[in-house]
C-alpha cells in the first residue's frame, strides 16, 4: 500500500549526491522528497507529512545540525539522522537521533535508517498504551 | 817644629846685640837687629814680630819712648815688650804703667838663662794667639761658606718647591710651618701671616680636621712619614681632595731638622674613582637583578664574575665558582664539546653562543643557552668576555609542545578538507555502484564489474574511515567486542600480511566487551598491529593475543590485548621517546602520531599501554601489550547479540 511507504526528507546541497541517495533510498522501499537547504527542507515540512529527515551536515545557510535543532523544537519526534563527510563532530551533534558517517555506505544506511524508524515506532507505541 | 816667629832685638851697641843672639839663637827663631828707635819701627813695619827686646837706656830714643810709639800703634798693642835695664824703682814703676799690654823687664847683668825662658814664654804665647787667630779665621770662613751654601740651597729648594704641581710647605721639627709654596698661596688665598704655625689646619674639611691632627701629632712625635688624604678648602670656598705627605729631614746626627711637606690634589683620580665605583655598582646590581645569568671571563679564561642568578641557580658560592670552579657542575658530555667553543671563540675574540647542561642546585641538569660577546677596553683591547645564560629547558618544552600542537592541528585542518573532498563523492560512487550492481539490465559480466567496483571502493572508504577520522563516532559509548574488532583490523591489513609472508597466529581466550568508541579503539589496534607488520618486510610471525586479567596494582579487571612480532625491534635508546608525538623511526613515511595517539586514546579508558623489544640470538621479539579495563561479562554480551537479534 502506497501510504504504508515512510516517507523521508533527503536534504543536500550537492545535487548529484542527493539524486543518488534519493535513488538508494528509493530503491530500500521509501517515498523520498528532496530539499536542497534547510530552508526549503523546512518548508517542505511545513506542508506535508515526513516519517523521517535525512540531512547533510555541512551546508551553504544554516548546517544540518542547526536543523535538526530547529526541527526537534517544532516537532520533537520527527526523528532526524546527520550524514557528514567531514571528521568533526559538531557541538550540537546530539539534536539528532544518529550522526552517520558518509563513507559507511549506503547498506549501513539503509539498516541505520530502518533503524531508527523501528525505534521511533515502538516508542510511539508505548507512548500511546494506556496505563 | 812650628813655623819660626820673629824676635826683634833693639840696642845701640853691636856687642850686645851680639850676644842677646848668642843667648837666644839656640830657641831656633828669626833674630831681628835694630841699632835704634827708628831702624826697629821700620823692622816692626816690615815684620810680624812676636817679642821685641830693647835695651832702655839708647842715645836717641830710649826704651821707653820707643815703648809708648809703639804702644800708639793699634797693630801692635799686644806686641809684647821686655826691656832690658839696671832695675830701679822708677823704672819698675813705668814698667807697670804699661801693664795692659805684655810687658816684662829685665835686670842687668842678664842672666842667659832668663832671658831665654822670658823671651821663650812670649814667643810662645804670640804663637799660640796666632794659630787661634788662624783658627778663627778659618771659622768664620767656613761659616760664611757654609751660611752661603745654605742660602743657596734653601733657595734652590724653594724655587723647586714653587715649581712643583703640588701645594708645599716646610716646617719646624715641631710641626710649626713656616714657608709654604706659592702654590698654596694661590690654591688657598691665604698668606704666610695667616697659615704659618698650625694655621693651615683651619684649610681642612671640618669632617676631616679631628682625625688628621691626630695623625699627624703622632708623626711630629714619632718622626714617621706621614700621609692622608682630606678636602681642603680652596679661595673659592669649594673642596678639593688632596693626598697629603710629610717627609722628615735630618741632620748628619740623625736629628730631626725640618718636615717637607707636599699636597697633591687628587680630586679627579678620585672622581675617576667614585665614578668607576658607581658604574662597577650599577653593573652588579643590574646583572644581579637581570633575569639572566652573567658571568665574566678575562684573558686567560678564567671566570672572575658571576651575578647572583648564576649563583642562585647553581647554589654554589662565588668562591666556588671563579676560576675553573664552575665547570664542577657542567654536564660531563657536553665538556667537550663546550670547550672546544670556547676555546676557539677566545682565539678568534668573536661572539659565541652555546648550549649545554648544567647542574641545578637541586641536583637537576637543565639545558642552558648561552650568548657570550667580547669586552672591550677603553683602546678596543680585548679583555675577555661577557655572558649571558638561560635556563631553556622549560622553552624548549614549550616550543617543542607548541610544535607539536600546531603540527596536530595542521593535520587536523588537512585530515579534514581531505575527508570532505574524499568522503562527499565516494558516497555518491559508492551509491552509484549500490544502485548499479542490483540494476535489473545489466547483465551477469556488468553486474561483476560493478561488484568489483563496489568492493574497492568499500576498501577507500574503510582507509578514508580509518585514517582521516580522529572522531568518535557517536557521542555515547557502545559495547565494543575486542575480537570482533581485532579480526576487522586484521581483515584490512590482510593484504600486507600476505604480501610480507607474515604467519598470523590468534589466540583469543576471552571475547569480552567493553564499553567505549569502536573507531578510535580499532585505531589503536590498527597502529600496533600495521607497525608490526611494516617491522617485518622480510616475513616472520604476528601473534594476537586477547585475554582477561586483573590489574595487580588497582585489582581491576579487564581485558588485555599483546600484539607481537619477530620484527626489526626497538633500540633500546628510542625506548623512552616512542610515545613521544611525531617520534618516527620511518622517517618521511610515519607521521609519528600513532602511539602518541594510541596512548591518548587507551588513558582515557584508564588503562595502559606497554611494550617489551627482547634482543634474541636469532631474532628479536617486540610485544605491545594494551590493558583496557572495566570488563562487561559475556552473559550481558549474550543479552545484548540477543535483544538486537529480536
Amino acid at each position: 500500500m502506497p501510504q504504508d511507504k515512510p516517507a523521508i526528507l533527503c536534504v543536500d546541497d550537492e545535487e548529484n549526491p542527493l539524486i543518488l541517495r534519493r535513488l538508494v533510498l528509493e530503491n530500500a522501499g521509501y517515498e523520498v522528497v528532496t530539499a536542497s537547504s534547510a530552508e526549503q527542507a523546512f518548508a517542505v515540512l511545513s506542508t506535508r507529512h515526513i516519517d523521517l529527515v535525512l540531512s547533510d551536515h555541512l551546508m551553504p545557510g544554516p548546517t544540518g545540525t542547526e536543523l535538526a535543532r530547529q526541527i526537534k523544537a517544532v516537532w520533537p519526534s520527527l526523528p532526524v539522522i546527520l550524514l557528514s563527510g567531514v571528521n568533526d563532530i559538531p557541538v550540537e551533534a546530539h539534536c539528532a537521533d544518529l550522526f552517520l558517517s558518509k563513507v559507511e555506505g549506503p547498506a549501513t544506511l539503509c539498516e541505520s535508517i530502518a533503524e531508527v524508524l523501528a525505534d521511533h515506532e515502538s516508542r510511539r507505541k508505548q507512548d500511546s498504551l494506556p496505563i | 817644629m812650628s813655623e819660626p816667629i820673629n824676635i826683634l832685638m833693639v840696642d845701640d851697641q853691636p856687642a850686645k846685640l851680639l850676644s842677646y843672639e848668642a843667648i837666644l839663637g839656640e830657641l831656633g827663631e828669626n833674630l831681628l837687629k835694630a841699632m835704634s828707635g827708628r831702624e826697629a819701627l821700620e823692622q816692626l813695619l816690615k815684620n810680624d814680630v812676636a817679642v821685641v827686646l830693647m835695651d832702655v837706656s839708647m842715645p836717641d830714643l830710649d826704651g821707653f819712648q820707643l815703648a809708648d810709639m809703639i804702644r800708639e800703634h793699634p797693630r801692635f798693642h799686644k806686641t809684647a815688650i821686655i826691656f832690658i835695664s839696671a832695675v830701679h824703682l822708677t823704672d819698675l814703676d813705668r814698667v807697670k804703667g804699661y801693664q795692659r799690654g805684655a810687658l816684662d823687664y829685665i835686670s842687668v847683668p842678664v842672666v842667659p838663662e832668663l832671658l831665654r825662658a822670658k823671651v821663650s814664654v812670649f814667643a810662645e804665647l804670640h804663637r799660640k794667639t796666632r794659630q787661634l787667630e788662624k783658627l778663627n779665621r778659618d771659622l768664620e770662613l767656613r761659616v760664611t761658606q757654609r751660611t752661603e751654601e745654605l742660602r743657596a740651597s734653601e733657595s734652590q729648594f724653594r724655587t723647586l718647591a714653587n715649581s712643583i704641581p703640588q701645594l708645599a710647605w716646610i716646617a719646624d721639627s715641631h710641626g710649626s710651618v713656616f714657608w709654604y709654596n706659592q702654590r698654596w698661596y694661590d690654591y688657598t688665598g691665604t698668606n704666610l701671616e695667616g697659615v704659618q704655625g698650625k694655621g693651615w689646619l683651619k684649610m681642612i674639611h671640618p669632617e676631616h680636621v679631628s682625625r688628621v691632627v691626630a695623625e699627624i701629632e703622632r708623626s711630629w712625635e714619632s718622626g714617621n712619614p706621614w700621609e692622608d688624604t682630606f678636602p681642603l678648602k680652596g679661595q673659592d670656598g669649594g673642596y678639593r681632595w688632596f693626598l697629603s705627605r710629610a717627609i722628615p729631614i735630618h741632620e748628619t746626627n740623625g736629628q730631626i731638622v725640618r718636615w717637607f711637606g707636599t699636597n697633591t690634589d687628587i680630586t679627579e683620580q678620585k672622581l675617576v674613582q667614585q665614578r668607576l665605583y658607581e658604574s662597577e655598582q650599577r653593573f652588579r646590581t643590574m646583572a644581579d637583578q637581570a633575569p639572566v645569568m652573567i658571568w665574566i671571563a678575562g684573558l686567560d679564561k678564567l671566570r672572575t664574575y658571576f651575578n647572583k642568578p648564576w649563583l642562585d641557580f647553581t647554589g654554589r658560592t662565588l668562591e666556588q665558582e671563579l676560576g675553573n670552579g664552575w665547570m664542577e657542575n657542567l654536564h660531563p658530555d657536553d665538556i667537550e664539546r663546550y670547550m672546544d667553543t670556547y676555546n676557539t671563540a677566545f682565539n678568534d675574540r668573536r661572539p659565541f653562543s652555546a648550549d649545554y647542561r648544567l647542574r641545578r642546585a637541586d641536583g637537576e641538569y637543565r639545558w642552558v643557552l648561552s650568548k657570550a660577546v667580547p669586552l672591550l677596553g677603553p683602546d678596543q683591547a680585548f679583555l675577555g668576555f661577557i655572558c649571558s645564560c638561560m635556563d631553556m629547558t622549560e622553552r624548549k618544552l614549550t616550543e617543542e609542545a607548541l610544535v607539536k600542537s600546531e603540527k596536530l592541528a595542521a593535520m587536523g585542518r588537512l585530515a579534514g578538507i581531505i575527508a570532505h573532498e574524499i568522503n562527499n563523492p565516494l558516497e555518491a560512487i559508492s551509491n552509484a555502484f549500490y544502485l548499479l550492481r542490483r540494476h535489473p539490465s545489466l547483465d551477469a559480466e556488468a553486474q561483476f564489474c560493478a561488484s568489483l567496483a563496489e568492493q574497492e571502493l568499500a576498501r577507500m572508504a574503510h582507509i578514508t574511515k580509518q585514517t582521516l577520522s580522529f572522531y568518535r563516532e557517536s557521542q555515547q559509548p557502545v559495547a565494543v567486542s575486542i575480537s570482533d574488532l581485532l579480526d576487522s583490523v586484521l581483515e584490512l591489513q590482510s593484504r600486507r600480511i600476505k604480501t610480507n609472508r607474515i604467519a598470523l597466529e590468534k589466540r583469543y581466550k576471552n571475547h569480552a566487551t567493553i564499553r567505549g568508541f569502536p573507531v578510535e579503539l580499532k585505531q589503536v589496534f590498527l597502529n600496533l598491529i600495521s607497525n608490526s607488520i611494516q617491522a617485518m618486510p622480510e616475513g616472520g610471525r604476528l601473534r594476537v593475543r586477547v585475554d582477561e586479567r586483573t590489574e595487580e596494582k588497582a585489582r581491576r579487571r579487564g581485558v588485555r590485548v599483546s600484539v607481537c612480532d619477530t620484527g626489526s625491534g626497538i633500540d633500546p635508546q628510542y625506548a623512552k621517546r616512542i610515545f613521544e608525538p611525531f617520534f618516527t623511526t620511518k622517517d618521511t613515511k610515519g607521521t609519528g602520531l600513532g602511539l602518541w595517539i594510541s596512548r591518548g586514546i587507551i588513558q582515557k579508558y584508564e588503562g595502559s599501554i606497554q611494550f617489551r623489544s627482547m634482543r634474541l640470538a636469532n631474532s628479536n621479539v617486540t610485544c605491545f601489550s594494551v590493558f583496557i579495563p572495566g570488563l562487561s561479562s559475556p552473559h550481558s554480551m549474550e543479552l545484548r547479540a540477543s535483544l538486537a537479534a529480536s
